[in-house]
């Protein structure tokens, strides 16, 4: 019997993973603030963790959490930062 | 390639234990004498073949080899060693794209399938899909599945390997290495080492192909919970001709757009495809498509009510000569069962989310409670009886337009109240039944309280000539508390910021209410629905179009 699917069968190429880094010594991460409450404190305390290991941060913040991030937001975040941490939710 | 299992243990329970006492592959052969092409002997040129590949067009044996040697999978959705073999060889996949050699499957399934059953076993090589009759696995004179080819550049066998062998695979794998210079990545040691296969249907008479097709077709509903096509409840299986009807004649290709969270495609065929399983009409489908494209406006924020902790829903609100036209129910029992059109279309709509959008519950939809209505949830305004004018009327559309309103929101409280004798004493009750939806403190709510009042309720407000305005505002009138008393448990910045005996509202403005006329005649049940929240979702109208 043939069916008509309801899913999207088109496989999307998998995005390549970014090369792992083994140590926070001189990183520069991107900390993402989806603007979902107490987030920001979430990465406050993050932030003073990595920088006690060598690291370098800068903060990014989504316009609105419930939606996704936008591609500008994205791309600020890959041409930054060597690692990125993502404060999810409340 | 002869070694080969039953297939009968993976036909439908019911014809599975008949089929394997007559139809094992080897009594099959002795009945039938089915003839085999001879494999293609090694160093000779592998069979041509042009197949259509799930990530769209067709793929061929020079595709596959244009870039260097490949390893060919034959394999199939009935056969579990072909499952064990594709979730082995899954890994593999990544490094030998890397060095140069590209995995490919052919299943003996429709395309579908073969996607299917590819995404379950985490292969992510190259799927193709070969249906009956299987050209291609004769040509490759396939008795048994799975069964792995290495072809080397030029596109000729350059060695075989049959059932899951991990000793020949490996072997397979590291010459097609050797001929690239690449380090061969390791298959698995896990056992089994080897497993039998299964026939391949390339192999099945005419008569064993009816008997298998039968036996699905008795499981029909049991393989469409299998392909994941269900929102927990039995559907109505999308057949080609099902989807036909819906479509009735409509570009099947057209798209919607991109459906959250996941972004699949809603081309009116899948959309349709939706519709069927819902168990829709055809002549529900012009709301169904209204509804989708209503849903899928920036303004909606499918996304965030898509995969949010919030119960959200989506309420479907269809307005003007279509409800009436196809039947959508907004009298007795209008938020319960027992109304094909407004269930139906309400599922068809949660099922282009959660199967076309992949918003499936437990994966990326994370309600950590859901509501019922999730399932579908769908009415129409009794536009005949009400004392108002319809919502749409009120949104801007005439009166003959027919629309299908969206809104965001969790399940319906039910509000009695059969004592009130005027109607500022009635707005006051409807008004602070609202008052604890989100959460008892939040106020303001900051959004939508959506509220379907019953015919009484209605009436008592037509006698004495209040239009939906003023009941609104009597309603935001009447609900205000003092700051300190809201201060505890999850209250807003306005409370804290506020002084303690200021009055704060549970809602920013009367618009913030939504009043719909619908219900049985009797009964003085009223009903608010809690909002969905935080994620600036809009409620949006789109006209359908339809005529009648």
């Amino acid at each position: 019997m043939e069916y008509v699917s309801p899913f999207d069968e088109r496989r999307r190429a998998p995005e390549p993973l970014a090369s792992r880094r083994d140590t926070l010594e001189g990183a520069c991460v991107a900390l993402l603030d989806i603007t979902k409450r107490r987030g920001d404190e979430f990465l406050d305390r993050i932030e003073e963790r990595l920088r006690e290991h060598g690291a370098d941060t800068f903060r990014v913040v989504k316009e609105i959490f419930s939606k996704p991030a936008e591609p500008e937001l994205i791309r600020r975040i890959a041409n930054r930062g060597d690692l990125a941490v993502e404060g999810l939710a409340d | 390639m002869s070694r080969s299992c039953s297939r009968a243990g993976t036909l439908g329970a019911a014809a599975a234990g008949s089929l394997e006492a007559r139809w094992t592959f080897a009594e099959r052969r002795r009945r039938y004498g089915v003839a085999t092409v001879a494999a293609p002997a090694p160093s000779t040129r592998a069979p041509s073949f042009a197949l259509p590949s799930t990530t769209g067009g067709s793929v061929g044996l020079d595709d596959l080899v244009s870039g260097g040697p490949a390893l060919l999978v034959f394999a199939s959705e009935e056969c579990p060693t072909c499952a064990l073999a594709l979730r082995r060889l899954a890994p593999i996949v990544a490094p030998l794209h890397d060095a140069g050699v590209r995995l490919a499957v052919v299943f003996e399934d429709p395309l579908d399938v073969a996607a299917r059953v590819a995404r379950d076993t985490r292969f992510k090589g190259t799927v193709l899909a070969e249906p009956a009759p299987y050209d291609t696995s004769r040509a490759y004179g396939l008795d048994t599945l799975p069964a792995t080819f290495l072809l080397d550049r030029d596109g000729a066998v350059a060695g075989t390997a049959v059932g899951w062998d991990a000793a020949a695979l490996s072997g397979l794998v590291g010459e097609a290495c050797a001929a690239v210079g690449a380090r061969p990545p390791e298959i698995t040691g896990e056992p089994p080492r080897t497993k039998p296969g299964c026939a391949a249907k390339s192999t099945y008479d005419e008569e064993m192909l009816a008997l298998i097709e039968s036996a699905g077709a008795a499981d029909e509903m049991e393989d469409m919970f299998e392909r994941g096509w269900s929102d927990g409840l039995p559907v109505v299986p999308p057949t080609r001709s099902r989807v036909d009807a819906m479509l009735a004649g409509r570009d099947p290709r057209r798209s919607l757009g991109d459906v959250p969270p996941g972004m699949g495609e809603a081309t009116l065929e899948r959309v349709a495809a939706c519709a069927v399983l819902a168990g829709c009409r055809p002549e529900y489908f012009p709301v169904v498509v209204a509804a989708v494209e209503a849903a899928l406006e920036e303004a909606f924020n499918l996304n965030g009510q898509a995969v949010t902790t919030q119960p959200a829903g989506q309420l479907v609100i269809v307005g003007g000569p279509v409800a009436e036209a196809i039947g959508v129910h907004s009298g007795m029992g209008v938020l319960g069962p027992g109304w094909r059109a407004n269930l139906t279309i309400g599922r068809a709509l949660r099922l282009v989310v959660t199967l076309t959008g992949g918003g499936a519950p437990g994966r990326l939809d994370r309600s950590t409670l859901g509501h019922p209505g999730k399932l579908g949830f769908c009415i129409a305004e009794d536009e005949a009886g009400s004392p108002w004018e319809p919502l749409h009327v009120e949104r801007g559309f005439a009166r003959d337009d027919s629309v299908v309103t969206v809104v965001g929101c969790d399940a319906p409280l039910s509000i009695s109240d059969h004592r009130a004798t005027t109607p500022e004493e009635l707005a006051h009750v409807l008004g602070w039944a609202g008052a604890a939806t989100w959460s008892p403190n939040w106020w303001p709510l900051g959004g939508t309280s959506v509220y379907v009042i019953c015919p009484e309720h209605q009436a008592m407000f037509g006698a004495a000539g209040w239009s939906r305005q003023r009941l609104r505002e009597a309603m935001f009138d009447a609900v205000r508390k003092p700051a300190r008393d809201l201060r505890l448990g999850e209250t807003t910045p306005q409370v804290h910021a506020a002084d303690p005996d200021s009055l704060i509202t549970k809602w920013d403005s009367p618009d913030d209410i939504v009043l719909l006329a619908a219900g049985g005649e009797a009964g003085r049940y009223s009903a608010v629905l809690g909002p969905c929240l935080g994620m600036n979702s809009q409620m949006v109208s789109r006209e359908v179009a339809w005529s009648t």
